[in-house]
């Protein structure tokens, strides 16, 4: 038991860093897949620090919302994602407005911007401030990827990163969340997965192209 | 004793002005004027030194004899850049006694009346104890530069070049002297004493409004972005010994002015005074190197280089200001020490460059890099002086540059200890991109002039030059290596002027430890040279470079300026917005064109979004004042009137 | 003991420095499924070139025939700075981390000099894109000694390797994974291995470092590679002194050294398996890539300066 301890121990002190990790690499990814196996990453190490909050907060509830996200987010939405660039044939690229180089720098920028904000709501909220800030730096970033990426599958992952943030900032605060809530948010997802797959087949048969910067025509 | 030293090299200054009137060139006592001002500038070298190492001071003082109050005080500070004046006037002097044998004889006489008045103008600002007396150089100074650039021609292009720093530098005047008149109401006289004693007394919003004003003021004068606009102007069509007086010594009167009046007369800076100074700085120091990266004729390139140089001096008075602030007086002296001792290096490898851009002017008539190359076998003296101050300028170990950067380095770091924590530290990378950007120039400059093939037939056949001109180099470039090797020279010393400045401060330990191990990385790199150059052989056999198997390679095939610099400046695009015009004669014809010109030109961004709104501001404005002028008497005498009324009233209601 | 512990760190860096080429080739071939040279390769090599004759071409002045000498004498000179077996090297001072870029800076500063004076037009390119690597490359390495230096509170390499092995190696520091990740980066452009730039290629499209050197042949080649080879191992020992010093010996005797020269070489091992990897799955970037490239370095250097403050560790 006492390793197991350590290493729950371990991750609870270094999720932050990995998921800034894995913030930073995405900005410079060039590939839609890369982004996938990222936002699995990502999903796996919040999985894990769910299993370390359960275990030290004595939640078994716990341990079932980890599961979830283990199927739902780490193995399930990925694969679809894979899946469905593969039946679709879209090329790989990412269709940035911006290049890695910039990309970075802007990610970086907003990664500072979340610890600023995080401090001056330190005394509010219980949580630790390496974590907290990880979960805006999620949400920030999620949002960036969304406005920069023009292909339809990277508006998905960059909605996808959000909500992992929005779930990790609501892990941290409460202390666990109500397992109904949880798996309400889960199912939530997967239909809004479903909804965007069978959009995304729809606006490439009509339009024979996924690239969200060429709808500008849809105008009034 | 010393005082009387001090009168006499005054006077010297004076009299071999017009020593000059009574001699012409080519007749048997042309050497006179040079060698009178050499001696009488080796003179005040070594009063100034006396000075600045053993901190004897000179207090003269003439208000009793003249209206006005006017007197000379040399301390340290004072002693420290009138060495820097006297140090780098003697090889120009040198210099100059061989560069204008060529000139017609009225240029002649005006040069050589011109210039020692000039650098005692220099040495009146550094050594002035009185507002009137520091004006006075400050002005004469701006109007005697003025004088020596038309000698080499008016013609149109310069009269205007030399009209917009004639109008910045009054600009920059008013400023300072407007900075002096505010400490009056509270200081008794305009004296620097009495300013000194006053200003602990001033209200905090004076204070700030007198230190903004020097920081504009000397700011002009020593060319801080934005208003830096007449340095490349001014110093590209001045006579290369000229621009080197102007760049390197010049410049770094406005320096003494601003730590005259920042650190000695003003005192208790605030932090953001501190952090203004920085920011201003680094944008000094690195887009003036980036607009020298994209120069091809040597004397803008090295103006530009200037201000880059300043923006570093600027960015360890910064730090300096902000240490104090913060009550750190130990770290305050290390950055002030970085900031002065740059300020040597930089007038010693900058009057190196300008004069080697001289004699290399003498001996190919053209200052174009893209028509030189392969000057080092024919030029060979300058060639190894000119590459000493490339690589001082880089800031390369073993020579003066690298110890001043240096230093710099170790105060942004620091700065680690203030809040918030890596403000400072993060500096630390936009220096070191100037510093490599400036290597980047250097090795552009250097290569493309002195090595390789000749690129035009005036470089070909290029003149040897005179040996004095080798000489005056040559001395340089070796002071540049003995400061670089044994900073510890000009250190030790520079700590004594920094405790004066800066109150409480005790030694700083990088001081002894740049000291002790520069001559030890000396004796490693010769150590190792010998192993290495006995590892290869010197010979080798001469044989026609490489040329893909093609019969010969011409001049042309070589890289020239521009594409050297092509992907740095395709990076920093952002800066240069150049405007490009591709005309393809005939229209239409893409693979087979009878002719393709292609022009760039670059207006550099502050011309377009700064003074040129600025001055159609000041012609707008005038233009609507024009208005009162009617040309009527009747309405004249209304204006009169009209004052005499509101003046009444004004009375009555105050 | 000490002195010699310090003198055998410059033996190993410089004479060690072609076996690591060897190690690096020979692990590409693997990856890549060639049989490949054999890893004392580079040694054949300098000896062949040490016994060679020097051509110089008719336009070179002084600045060419020197400039390989200066280089490799400034090379050993900066091998000195760096710490091996102990915390302890040849030279330290507080402040040596400048210095020590400085004088590789002095390497490449005359090695463009003397490609230009070659009078070709490769050399001009070789100079000029090695200006465009270098300085974008430059920045991102001040800042992450500086980052690791404001960690250590010392300025001094030696120092630094002190600091860091008395660091929790499973504390895992955002600093550091930042720090490092833009150290990757800068030691791939100043080393010149792919993605920057390719060690092995003679087209013209893809040199950066080998355009400044094809004049050269001889001795003087064999300096300038060797001097290569140096760097490349220079700046392996910097990520290890900075990042994973542990194992360096703490008392100098002769079986603690022993162990961590062992140690080193493992590392060292490491790294090279690392980089053999990245060179042979990743493809070299077009020229105006590589900036962009140098951005991420350049952000990530920066983020590290800024985490610094964020989370003291």
């Amino acid at each position: 038991m006492g390793i197991i301890e350590l290493a729950l121990a371990k991750v609870l002190s270094s999720a932050a860093v990995l998921l800034f990790a894995t913030v930073l690499l995405m900005a410079t990814a060039r590939r839609i897949s890369t982004c996938a196996y990222l936002f699995a990453c990502q999903s796996a190490i919040l999985t894990a620090e769910v299993v370390a909050v359960g275990y030290f907060q004595h939640i078994p509830g716990a341990y079932v919302i980890a599961g979830v996200v283990l199927l739902a987010k780490v193995v399930g939405i990925p694969f679809a994602l894979l899946w469905l660039m593969k039946k679709l044939h879209t090329p790989h690229d990412v269709g940035a407005s911006l290049s890695p180089g910039y990309s970075i720098f802007v990610m970086s920028g907003l990664v500072v911007l979340s610890f600023a904000v995080v401090r001056l709501y330190l005394q509010e909220l219980r949580a630790a401030e390496v974590i907290l800030a990880a979960a805006v730096a999620l949400i920030l970033s999620g949002a960036f990827l969304m406005v920069t990426r023009s292909k339809a599958l990277m508006l998905m992952i960059g909605l996808l990163v959000l909500e992992n943030g929005i779930f990790l900032a609501a892990l941290v605060t409460t202390f666990g969340m109500p397992l109904i809530i949880e798996i309400g948010i889960v199912f939530d997802l997967l239909i809004g997965l479903l909804l965007m797959g069978i959009f995304v087949f729809r606006i490439r048969s009509t339009f024979d192209h996924l690239d969200v910067s060429r709808l500008r025509r849809l105008r009034g | 004793m010393i005082e009387l030293l001090f009168v006499v090299f005054l006077a010297a200054l004076l009299f071999s002005t017009i020593a000059a009137w009574f001699v012409a060139p080519n007749a048997p006592g042309h050497r006179i004027p040079p060698l009178f001002l050499l001696v009488s500038v080796l003179l005040g070298l070594a009063i100034a030194g006396k000075c600045f190492l053993t901190g004897s001071t000179i207090y003269l003082d003439f208000s009793s004899h003249l209206p006005f109050a006017f007197g000379f005080t040399v301390d340290r500070l004072s002693g420290f850049f009138l060495m820097l004046i006297c140090g780098l006037a003697a090889p120009v002097a040198l210099f100059s006694s061989n560069y204008s044998d060529h000139y017609s004889k009225a240029a002649w006489k005006w040069y050589w009346s011109l210039v020692p008045l000039f650098i005692l103008s220099m040495a009146m600002v550094v050594a002035a104890s009185t507002v009137f007396a520091f004006m006075l150089g400050w002005e004469l100074m701006t109007l005697l530069s003025a004088g020596l650039i038309l000698i080499e021609g008016d013609s149109e292009e310069r009269r205007r070049s030399v009209f917009i720093y004639l109008v910045m530098m009054h600009a920059g005047a008013a400023a300072v002297f407007a900075t002096f008149l505010l400490f009056l109401p509270h200081a008794e006289a305009l004296t620097f004493s009495a300013m000194r004693v006053a200003a602990s007394g001033l209200p905090n919003s004076l204070r700030t409004v007198i230190f903004l004003l020097s920081f504009i003021g000397f700011g002009m004068k020593a060319g801080i972005v934005p208003l830096h606009f007449w340095l490349p102007k001014a110093h590209a069509i001045a006579p290369s010994p000229v621009s080197a007086l102007m760049s390197a010594v010049m410049l770094k009167t406005a320096v003494y002015g601003f730590i005259r009046l920042a650190f000695d007369l003003l005192g208790n800076p605030q932090p953001w005074w501190g952090y203004l100074v920085l920011c201003a700085g680094i944008a000094t120091a690195v887009l003036g190197i980036l607009y020298a990266l994209a120069e091809n004729t040597l004397k803008r390139l090295l103006a530009y280089s200037s201000i880059e140089n300043i923006g570093l001096i600027y960015i360890a008075l910064g730090v300096a200001l902000v240490f104090q602030a913060h009550s750190l007086p130990t770290l305050a002296a290390l950055a002030l020490i970085a900031a002065l001792f740059h300020a040597l290096n930089h007038a010693l490898f900058k009057g190196l460059l300008f004069l080697g851009s001289g004699a290399i002017y003498r001996s190919t008539s053209t200052l174009n890099i893209e028509e030189l190359g392969g000057l080092l076998s024919r030029l060979p003296g300058i060639g190894i002086s000119f590459l000493i101050g490339c690589a001082a300028i880089s800031g390369l170990p073993l020579l003066n540059g690298f110890v001043s950067e240096w230093l710099i380095f170790k105060s942004l770091l620091h700065g680690s200890a203030l809040e918030p924590a890596p403000a400072l530290p993060l500096l630390i990378g936009a220096v070191a991109l100037a510093s490599t950007l400036a290597g980047a120039c250097f090795v552009k400059v250097y290569g493309v002039t002195f090595l390789g093939r000749p690129r035009s037939a005036a470089a070909n056949d290029a003149k040897s030059v005179p040996q004095n001109m080798d000489l005056s180099l040559f001395a340089m470039a070796v002071a540049c290596l003995v400061l670089g090797i044994d900073p510890g020279l000009l250190l030790r010393p520079l700590y004594s002027l920094a405790a004066l400045l800066v109150a409480n401060a005790t030694p700083p330990p990088e001081l002894a430890v740049i000291s002790r191990t520069m001559p030890l990385v000396a004796a490693a790199v010769g150590v190792s040279l010998v192993l290495a150059l006995r590892l290869m052989k010197w010979g080798g056999r001469r044989v026609d470079t490489w040329a893909c198997g093609l019969p010969g390679l011409t001049e042309r095939m070589q890289y020239t300026g521009t594409s050297f610099s092509k992907p740095l400046r395709s990076v920093f695009n952002a800066v240069y917005k150049p405007a490009r015009k591709l005309d393809v004669e005939p229209v239409g014809e893409s693979y087979f064109p009878a002719s393709i010109t292609y022009q760039s030109v670059r207006t550099t961004s502050f011309e377009k979004t700064l003074y040129r709104p600025a001055v159609d501001f000041v012609v707008a404005a005038a233009r609507q004042l024009r208005r009162l002028h009617t040309g009527n008497i009747q309405v004249y005498l209304l204006y009169i009137f009209l004052m005499i009324v509101s003046l009444l009233l004004v009375l009555r209601f105050l | 003991m000490n002195l010699l512990a310090n003198v055998i760190q410059v033996l190993i860096l410089v004479l060690a420095a072609p076996l690591l080429r060897g190690f690096i080739a020979r692990l590409k071939a693997i990856i890549q499924r060639r049989r490949g040279a054999s890893i004392w390769r580079p040694y054949a090599d300098l000896w062949k070139l040490f016994h060679k004759e020097d051509l110089v071409p008719k336009t070179a002045t002084a600045v060419f025939r020197g400039a390989p000498a200066i280089g490799f004498a400034v090379t050993l000179v900066a091998t000195a700075f760096l710490p091996l077996l102990h915390s302890n090297a040849l030279v330290q001072l507080d402040g040596d981390i400048f210095l020590f870029v400085y004088l590789l800076v002095i390497v490449r500063f005359v090695m463009s000099l003397a490609a230009l004076d070659g009078g070709s037009a490769f050399g001009g390119m070789g100079s000029s894109r090695e200006a465009l690597v270098a300085t974008l490359a430059e920045a991102p390495l001040f800042l992450v000694l500086t980052a690791v230096a404001i960690l250590a509170k010392t300025s001094s390499l030696s120092q630094m390797a002190q600091w860091t092995t008395t660091q929790n190696f499973f504390d895992i520091s955002t600093v550091h994974i930042l720090a490092f990740a833009a150290l990757v980066i800068v030691a791939i452009a100043e080393t010149g291995r792919i993605p920057v730039d390719n060690p092995t290629t003679h087209l013209e499209l893809t040199m950066i470092h080998e355009a400044m050197v094809l004049e050269y042949s001889g001795p003087s080649l064999a300096l300038i590679e060797w001097s290569q080879a140096i760097k490349l191992h220079v700046m392996g020992a910097l990520m290890v002194a900075l990042f994973a010093p542990w194992g360096m010996s703490a008392v100098d005797t002769a079986g603690g050294l022993l162990v961590a020269l062992g140690v080193y070489a493992l590392k060292l091992l490491g790294l090279a398996i690392g980089l053999s990897i990245v060179e042979s799955s990743v493809a070299k970037l077009r020229m105006y890539v590589v900036p962009d490239f140098l951005r991420v370095a350049s952000a990530l250097a920066i983020l590290a300066v800024i985490f610094t403050a964020i989370t003291k560790r």
